[in-house]
């Protein structure tokens, strides 16, 4: 369904007036007169709204009736009177409803001190209580779920957490039983809520019901701090807040962002933050000894014996990095690989991505936003699970669906979670990929590719939905790069379909590990440097392996990366690991791969890191410091610069956002976006001002491939920030071994 | 005597609920004329001029209802409410059970005119021996050709199912109706949208009481100038009223609209059982405001005349209370009935209701103060109005109509008891 343009109205809200867009509801359009409209069970993340708790009764002009403003649509000339003599009775009667039978026990309730209620009260409500008599009692706190507690006597029945259980998450597992004042929210026969996206429920509830066993009694509001970041843990990137008291995260909370999360998290990103205070969590440098023990080395000892490591294997050295790496580490390291060591054996996923085609692929007018998927007539999703690989999207798969009728169609290897909704689900076996899509693509009318094969009928039925809908969103699996062709068979299909004339249509790629397309684009991959510029050939993952069994690679540097419990062929990884020359882990923890390495460095949490990561749609975001770094561990830009100097390269930024400036002076598809336009929502690269030049160099190798020296800015926009001397030697300029 | 019976003209015939004897008292002929002679346009203009007014207790015209569902290709729903759970209404049980062709007929009839191809009627669980005279009825009219598929070769078509709701009153709210037909929770919806706009599935639902449709054959067949032949301008037609409490015969009794109340009370229910006084009465079913003699005794029964002494006609379900009733326990009965009932969406309800009956069960244990009794008539007034659905008013308009008439009674429920409690 197309995004619909809606005009401006204006209304007059207290003696104000207020423009509001036509069709937005009064509780929303009051706010933008400075007019605060108490709600409880209005949410519009939830979907439609329900008008249950009649705390938002406000007068209207020519109503008879006092109308609830959370479902009141805003019309031109409306007045409203959110402070008449009617209005303010009605609030005061609600607040006193909704005490009726909450047990007021703020001193002892983790809600109190940042409770929707205890404000609205104190705000709308009659300030003292006319109630005398015995309030309902429940069996409290019982256990909802192994990390959520549920207080039912302090409920008030707004409906929240059931609706967000039924018409987001679609789990359909939390219920309100009985009736009338008895009623309480629960699971059928008492089963323990048990699904991917429930600790939402714990921030919906407006009250202290729902609360976490691992934030419960821990904190009190007056003693805590948010601080906002980015989660790192998938390519999700959902935007939180990080609770923190005495420098610990306590919690993790989601920061809304409509372009990226909708506001939701998974309880993955939700409660994963434990580990940060891990026990066995690695807090300084450590080197292994013979029987196979870590023993702790000071930092300068162990940057001089990993520069001696790897200057020993000088081209023959590879880095893999992962996970939570930014921007500035991705790019540190390929300085440092590519730079100092003359290597071109550097990756990031264990999918080989074709540089020529992923050039193509990354053109601005081809990308899909996160939030085209909202809007998408039909929706193609194909060798993704979103559940497992980015959650969030499922959520939002979900909602296209639901809200605005958008066409699912799922192709894959595996089952997924949207499979039930979709409209096709169609299977291939394990490597068909290139097949099915191929048999899409011809159906669809692509040159070159033949109609026919085992795939044709249900590539028949899709390419008929996407022909028929309007705007197609394609939400793929990096994994397709695994199999030859089926990427460019994709790309075909993407052409067909001309996903790249419309605003609404386009491509997402769902990368392998959670900055997958940053670590990509600042030049972590062989063949491809610094925004995919050209660069010299090199070994992919599946190569470093290889490389690393045969002797060919004598050393390597995995940052954040951990091949043997995530890569394919795991036994072969733990083989090549064992036979490399000199293994480096940067990790969190002695990992499966880091248990084969001769230095293990520690590694910052996304709690305590800062830098730039991209988003899978292209948006720059910032990963802030929440908590203070652990004593023992160094920042992974201050160290690779450390270690870059070592080796003979030496740079010139010496702060992170110094390291961040020369990022995006050197990744042409970043054109030098500042730290401050990145802000606190980030900002797509392909939204810059400077984007448009991309799309015209798209068919020619953009930056400086090959040639000399920095490659050309683009017209318009800010002048270049590039430095003098920010580098010795210019990495593309080196011969690759 | 008194009586003027239409909708129960044959009523006490034997065998009425088959198709034959329905059949042999001319049942059937009006949707023959409809199906076979009769404009859809006219015949809702028909519905629309007849002044029908709806029988389950709001009274809101019945053809203009019918008459707002948009026109054209569409998935159209009538949704025939047989969830009578207002105590003291039984008349469309009657209905129901002793004449069930006369509703399929007039629901058959609406959906022509209404354009509606699919029906549903939604009967209270409670009602079980109700409903499978309905479900007999059904197969017998589809038997007939009268509903299925192309019903007398008009072209039009309607499939009519009978669904057993799972006994709650709030699902005769015809929102929360619709929900629990959906296999929801039978929660009252927001509204608007308004069903005729979107109901059913989403789709455009006409929303009518039994006894409503009942009157459509009768309509169809000799139209709406013979039915405003009945009744008052306001309030054409006829009423069966349902009459209960301590009178003589209490029982269904037709008559037309505009009728004084006394008649209904004195002559058709036979009086006040043991000829004791009449102290008050509901005029329109448990949620009407309570009327006493003076008030209400020689008043017409119609909508307009109810309304006017400020109450309602409701459901058209008389509840006579003679001199003995204890108004504090008719008052806790009441309340009792709507707190059971209150669905829990909306606050104002849900805790109003349960507020008031510990309020009111305190009065009779000695745990109150006259201060009580205008805390009670605040938290009425703070529902009144203020929820989402109608089922607040109607414990809070009887309520407060009990204190405010009846209040010096009240006074002396709290002192007896509190003397009680001190002795």
């Amino acid at each position: 369904m197309a995004r619909q343009i809606r005009n401006a109205v204006t209304l007059v809200v207290d003696g104000r007036e207020v423009v509001a867009p036509e069709g937005s509801m009064l509780v929303d359009a009051a706010k933008g007169g400075d007019v605060e409209i108490p709600v409880f069970c209005y949410e519009p993340k939830l979907g439609e709204p329900v008008g249950a708790c009649r705390m938002c009764l406000v007068e209207i002009e020519g109503i008879p009736k006092l109308q609830t403003a959370c479902s009141t649509p805003v019309r031109d000339g409306m007045v409203v009177y959110t402070q008449s003599e009617r209005a303010r009775e009605a609030q005061n009667a609600v607040v006193e409803f909704l005490l009726v039978n909450h047990p007021l026990d703020c001193p002892v309730c983790d809600k109190g001190g940042e409770c929707p209620l205890q404000d609205i009260a104190m705000g709308w409500g009659p300030g003292k209580s006319r109630m005398r008599d015995p309030k309902r009692h429940f069996r409290k706190p019982l256990e909802l779920s192994p990390l959520i507690a549920i207080d039912r006597e302090r409920c008030i029945l707004c409906y929240r957490c059931v609706r967000f259980s039924q018409e987001v998450a679609e789990d359909e597992q939390l219920q309100l039983l009985e009736r009338g004042d008895r009623s309480f929210v629960g699971t059928f026969e008492e089963r323990p809520y048990v699904a991917p996206f429930h600790g939402n429920i714990i921030e919906l509830c407006p009250v202290g019901a729902l609360t976490s066993y691992t934030y419960r009694f821990r904190a009190r509001p007056w003693d805590i701090e948010d601080a906002g970041t980015v989660c790192t843990l998938c390519p999700s990137q959902c935007n939180i807040k990080v609770t923190v008291r005495d420098e610990h995260v306590m919690r993790v909370l989601a920061r809304d962002n409509a372009e990226v999360d909708d506001g939701w998290l998974c309880d993955k990103g939700r409660f994963g933050y434990q580990m940060i205070a891990a026990e066995d969590r690695i807090t300084e440098p450590m080197a292994r000894a013979g029987d196979g023990s870590l023993k702790a080395i000071a930092w300068e000892e162990a940057l001089a014996r990993i520069a001696k490591g790897l200057e020993a294997a000088g081209a023959e050295s590879a880095v893999i990095a992962g996970g939570g790496a930014t921007n500035e580490e991705g790019w540190l390291l390929q300085e440092i690989f590519r730079g100092a060591l003359g290597s071109p054996h550097l990756a990031c996923s264990p999918s080989s991505p074709d540089p020529g085609l992923l050039r193509r692929l990354s053109s601005p007018r081809l990308a899909a936003k996160t939030a085209h998927i909202d809007f998408a007539d039909a929706i193609l999703l194909v060798g993704c699970d979103p559940l497992n690989e980015s959650p969030i999207l499922d959520l939002r798969i979900r909602k296209a669906m639901r809200r605005n009728g958008a066409r699912l169609l799922v192709a894959g290897e595996r089952p997924t979670t949207l499979d039930g909704g979709a409209e096709q689900a169609c299977r291939y076996k394990p490597g068909d990929a290139t097949a099915f899509l191929s048999a899409l693509a011809a159906e669809l009318g692509a040159d070159g590719f033949e109609a026919g094969g085992p795939h044709a009928e249900p590539a028949a039925s899709a390419a008929a939905t996407l022909k028929g809908a309007g705007d197609a969103v394609i939400v793929w699996g990096e994994r397709l790069w695994r199999t030859p062709g089926a990427v460019e068979a994709l790309a075909a299909i993407a052409d067909a379909l001309g996903l790249d004339a419309s605003h609404g249509a386009g491509m997402l790629e769902v990368p392998e590990s959670a900055n997958g397309r940053g670590l990509r684009e600042v030049g972590l991959l062989p063949g491809a440097g610094p925004g995919l510029a050209e660069a010299p050939a090199g070994r992919d993952a599946a190569g470093i392996r290889a490389g690393l069994a045969g002797d060919e690679i004598q050393a390597a540097l995995l940052f954040d990366a951990n091949p043997v419990r995530d890569y394919p062929q795991s036994a072969d990884w733990a083989a090549a690991l064992k036979s490399a020359g000199f293994l480096v882990s940067v990790s969190m923890f002695d990992d499966e791969s880091a248990k084969f390495a001769d230095i293990v460095l520690p590694l910052e949490s996304y709690a305590e890191k800062e830098g730039v990561v991209t988003h899978p749609d292209g948006r720059l975001q910032r990963v802030r410091r929440g908590i203070e770094v652990p004593d023992g561990i160094r920042p992974g830009w201050r160290w690779l610069l450390d270690l870059s100097a070592a080796l003979g390269n030496e740079l010139e930024p010496d702060s992170q956002p110094q390291v961040w400036d020369a990022v995006a002076d050197s990744v042409e598809l970043y054109n030098a976006i500042s730290l401050e336009d990145i802000g606190g929502t980030g900002l797509r690269w392909q939204d810059h001002q400077l984007a448009a030049a991309f799309e015209e160099g798209a068919g020619a190798a953009p930056g400086g491939g090959g040639g000399g020296g920095a490659p050309p800015r683009r017209g318009g926009g800010r002048p270049p920030r590039l430095r003098g001397g920010l580098r010795r030697n210019p990495p593309a300029m080196r011969p690759s071994a | 005597v008194g009586e003027t019976r239409l909708l129960f003209r044959n009523i006490d015939e034997p065998g009425l609920s088959s198709i034959d004897t329905y059949k042999r008292l001319g049942g059937y002929q009006s949707l023959h004329k409809a199906f076979t002679e009769m404009d859809p346009d006219v015949l809702l203009r028909e519905l629309e001029e007849s002044g029908l007014r709806g029988r389950g207790g709001a009274g809101f015209s019945m053809g203009k209802k019918a008459s707002f569902l948009p026109r054209g290709e569409m998935d159209k729903y009538l949704c025939c409410n047989a969830d009578e759970s207002e105590p003291g209404a039984f008349k469309d049980r009657e209905l129901m059970q002793k004449n069930p062709h006369q509703l399929i007929e007039g629901i058959a009839i609406a959906c022509l005119a209404a354009d509606i191809t699919r029906a549903f009627i939604f009967i209270r669980g409670e009602y079980a021996l109700q409903a499978d005279i309905l479900d007999a009825a059904v197969a017998e009219a589809y038997d007939a050709g009268f509903l299925g598929d192309d019903i007398l070769g008009s072209g039009h078509s309607l499939a009519l199912v009978v669904h057993r709701g799972a006994g709650a009153y709030i699902c005769g709210e015809e929102t929360a109706l619709l929900d629990a037909l959906e296999g929801k929770r039978g929660n009252p919806r927001l509204k608007p949208p308004f069903p005729a706009v979107q109901g059913l599935y989403g789709g455009p639902t006409l929303i009518n009481n039994v006894e409503t449709l009942s009157n459509v054959p009768g309509i169809a067949a000799n139209g709406a100038e013979w039915f405003k032949g009945f009744g008052t301008e306001q309030s054409p037609g006829t009423k069966v009223v349902s009459i209960s409490g301590q009178v003589k015969r209490p029982g269904n009794y037709e008559v037309e609209l505009g009728v004084p109340v006394r008649m209904l009370i004195e002559e058709l229910a036979g009086g006040i059982a043991e000829d004791r006084e009449l102290k008050c009465f509901f005029p329109g079913g448990s949620s009407s405001p309570i009327l006493t003699a003076e008030e209400g005794l020689d008043k017409p029964y119609s909508f307009e005349a109810m309304a006017e002494a400020g109450s309602m006609l409701g459901s058209g379900s008389i509840i006579v209370c003679d001199e003995t009733t204890s108004i504090v326990e008719l008052a806790l009965r009441t309340a009792r009935f709507y707190h059971h009932e209150s669905c829990g969406k909306c606050s104002p309800c849900r805790e109003g209701t349960n507020w008031t009956v510990k309020m009111l069960e305190r009065v009779l244990l000695a745990e109150a103060t006259p201060i009580d009794l205008d805390l009670i008539t605040a938290v009425q007034a703070n529902i009144t109005g203020n929820c989402l659905c109608v089922l607040g008013d109607s414990m809070a308009a009887p309520v407060s109509a009990m204190v405010a008439k009846f209040r010096p009674e009240f006074e002396e429920a709290i002192e007896r008891a509190t003397l009680k409690a001190a002795a």
